[in-house]
Order: C-alpha cells, then sequence, then structure tokens
C-alpha cells in the first residue's frame, strides 16, 4: 500500500506503514512531548544515541523496541484526548503488525542479537524503569520520531 | 491589598523557525511592552542535563537568535528558552516545544534551469543545500540529509494551456515528444516521503521549442 516501507536487515525484510506511523505521530507530536517535562533524560538517546548501534545490531535492537513499545509503552499511554487514544491505537496496530514480521524473522534466524544490542537494549530498559510507568511510557511515545528517524 | 507588580510578562509564541536546517529562535515581545526590553537565550539537547547559555544573545532587544550552529546536529533534538527583562523587572523562562531539525525544517523549492531542442526540454534539478556555519565549509547537499527526496515537476503548455505533472528522484528530466516552436514553463517541488516534507514549488522557467529541424 502506499507509504509502506521495506525495512532491510540483510535476509530479513520487513514492510511497515512508515508515512501512516509518521503522520500519525506528528498529529499528536505537540500534545504528548508537553506531558513530558523531563528534558534531562532520554529514554531511547541515553546515554549514547541509537545512531551508534552497529549495522549488524540493527535487526536486533530493532525487534526488542518493537516489542517495547507493544508491551511497555502503548498501553500505559491512556490519555483524557480520544482523538489522541485513536492515533496511538492506529500507531500501535501498525507496530504490532511489524513486531510480529520481526518475531518470524527470529525465529529463522535472521534477526541474530549481538552484544552490544542486548546491552543498549538493557539500558533502554533502565531508563525506563528510572521512572514510573506512566511518565516513563508517555516519554517513550514521544519519544517516537527519534526510533523512526533512526530506522529510516 | 495593593499588591506590588515585580515581574515582567513572559515573551509569547517562542518557537524555532527553520528552513534547510537554518535553525533561529523567534519569540514575540511580553504583551504591553514597548521598547527597551532586553532578552537572553539559552538552549539544551534533549536528554542532556544542561542548559547552555548563548553569548551572542544576551542581553538582546531584537526578538530573534539564530541556534543553527548550536542545532546543527540533526540527530539529536534540542529545547530552547527566553527571558525577558526591562528595569529590573524580568519575565519567567518560556520554552520551546521539542525541536526535531530532520522533522521540524521546512525545505526550500528546488533550482530549476531548463534547456530545449526542437522537440524536447532538458529540465536539471538540484536540491537546496543544508544550512553551513560558513561559505567555506563543506557543502551537504539535502539529498544527503534525505536519501528519499524526490522532485514533483509541472510542465504546462502555454498554446494548449495543458499541464503535465511528473515525478522522479534524479536530477535531470528530459521530456520528448513535445511540439516544435512552442512556449513551455516548468516548475518543481521537493517531495520527501519520510518523514513527510514538501517544499513549496518553484518558480515558473519558460522556455520555446526549437523549429522543427
Amino acid at each position: 500500500t502506499a507509504g509502506n516501507k521495506i525495512l532491510h536487515f540483510g535476509a530479513c525484510r520487513v514492510s511497515m506503514s512508515m508515512t501512516e506511523i509518521r503522520a500519525g505521530f506528528t498529529a499528536i507530536k505537540a500534545n504528548i512531548q508537553a506531558r513530558d517535562p523531563i528534558r534531562t533524560l532520554s529514554i531511547l538517546s541515553y546515554p549514547h544515541s541509537l545512531h551508534k548501534v552497529n549495522a549488524s545490531d540493527r535487526c536486533c535492537i530493532t525487534r526488542h523496541l518493537f516489542d517495547f513499545y507493544v508491551d511497555k509503552v502503548f498501553k500505559h499511554c491512556k490519555t483524557e484526548d480520544s482523538y489522541v487514544n485513536r492515533k496511538i491505537s492506529s500507531i500501535a496496530n501498525s507496530f504490532l503488525s511489524t513486531k510480529r514480521k520481526l518475531g518470524q524473522c527470529h525465529e529463522q534466524n535472521q534477526c541474530v542479537c549481538g552484544q552490544e544490542s542486548t546491552e543498549k537494549f538493557k539500558q533502554i530498559l533502565a531508563n525506563y524503569e528510572g521512572l514510573n510507568v506512566t511518565s516513563a511510557a508517555m516519554k517513550s511515545l514521544g519519544e517516537l520520531d527519534i526510533l523512526l528517524d533512526w530506522m529510516e | 491589598s495593593g499588591e506590588l507588580y515585580c515581574s515582567l510578562l513572559n515573551p509569547r509564541n517562542v518557537r524555532f523557525e527553520s528552513i534547510n536546517m537554518k535553525n533561529v529562535l523567534h519569540w514575540s515581545a511580553p504583551e504591553g511592552t514597548g521598547n527597551g526590553v532586553l532578552y537572553k537565550v539559552k538552549y539544551s539537547v534533549y536528554g542532556v542535563g544542561k542548559w547552555i547559555r548563548k553569548p551572542e544573545c544576551k542581553n538582546i532587544n531584537r526578538t530573534w537568535c539564530d541556534l543553527s550552529s548550536e542545532t546543527s546536529d540533526y540527530e539529536e533534538q534540542y529545547y530552547a528558552s527566553v527571558k525577558a527583562f526591562l528595569n529590573g523587572m524580568f519575565s519567567d523562562w518560556v520554552e520551546t516545544t521539542r525541536f526535531n531539525p530532520l522533522t521540524d525544517t521546512k525545505i526550500d523549492p528546488p533550482m530549476v534551469s531548463v534547456s530545449s531542442t526542437d522537440k524536447s526540454i532538458s529540465i536539471i534539478l538540484t536540491a537546496p543545500e543544508k544550512w553551513k556555519r560558513s561559505p567555506e565549509e563543506e557543502s551537504v547537499s539535502l539529498l544527503q540529509v534525505y536519501p528519499g527526496l524526490q522532485y514533483n515537476v509541472s510542465l504546462f503548455n502555454k498554446k494548449t494551456k495543458k499541464r503535465w505533472f511528473f515525478s522522479t528522484s534524479n536530477h535531470t528530466l528530459v521530456v520528448p515528444w513535445l511540439e516544435p516552436e512552442t512556449a513551455y514553463c516548468v516548475s518543481a517541488q521537493i517531495h520527501i516521503t519520510t518523514p513527510i516534507l514538501d517544499s513549496g514549488f518553484s518558480k515558473e522557467y519558460c522556455i520555446a521549442t526549437l523549429k522543427d529541424k
């Protein structure tokens, strides 16, 4: 479909509705980021940017991050604004289908985890667990463009 | 009781205005204040704990501050903040929303150059360059920043008033099978699919095809 993008991770190829996700996030970005008052910590970028991750580890980190967003972020991001909630659930659905495809790659040993990606993901979880669940989830959602920019 | 009102109203509409990643902080003066208000500016990298003062924008009376140099790493995101002061009174620090240079910049139209034969028009398209600190610094085309950059090209036949649209990721486009001795006008736009960014259309460049050989 229009706006789908094929992500290449070696033998693992995953199609993702990137334009739709981007549009959804752009529509709620100011609203979500305004709910995150903590400027001094980033879930995804502390202490190192995702851009420092080795190419060989990209698939594993991406798979972990999609699991992270589906299992630990979207479900804790309910707001009082139904429009924002609809956009969040639309993004969540797109993430869910990509998460499944990445899972299949993993089962076929096409998404191997190296030391670096394991360490990086541990750090992301530590950053997340350093805050209360709602703040951590809202901050993570506000950083979705960091993930999308890195993936592209 | 007549409470003495000592603080100054806040600067308003504090935001980044960015074109081709030239990132300038803008704001409006506090309501009801005339001349004489001075400002200072600080900025921070999102996720890093420090606010950094911008010396060139300390005690300024203008309502903008160029932070292009400080925000040139487009893999980072930023906040900036402004404080106003006047006759010993001062406002709060007022912050921008989170600024992502990659997705929050505006893109200028491409440069367009055209040439013609009797039955075709050749169009050369050039994407704008990313802002750079000085003319000596190496140029970076926005094509390198946005690998998915494409061009939408409009070709208008001034005689028949027909218009065609083309989309290409190449920087040259040759349109064949045109009518000799006819005036055509070309205009082009940059289209980036992800992140979603479009420039405006360039001005029109008109050229006539040559006499039929």
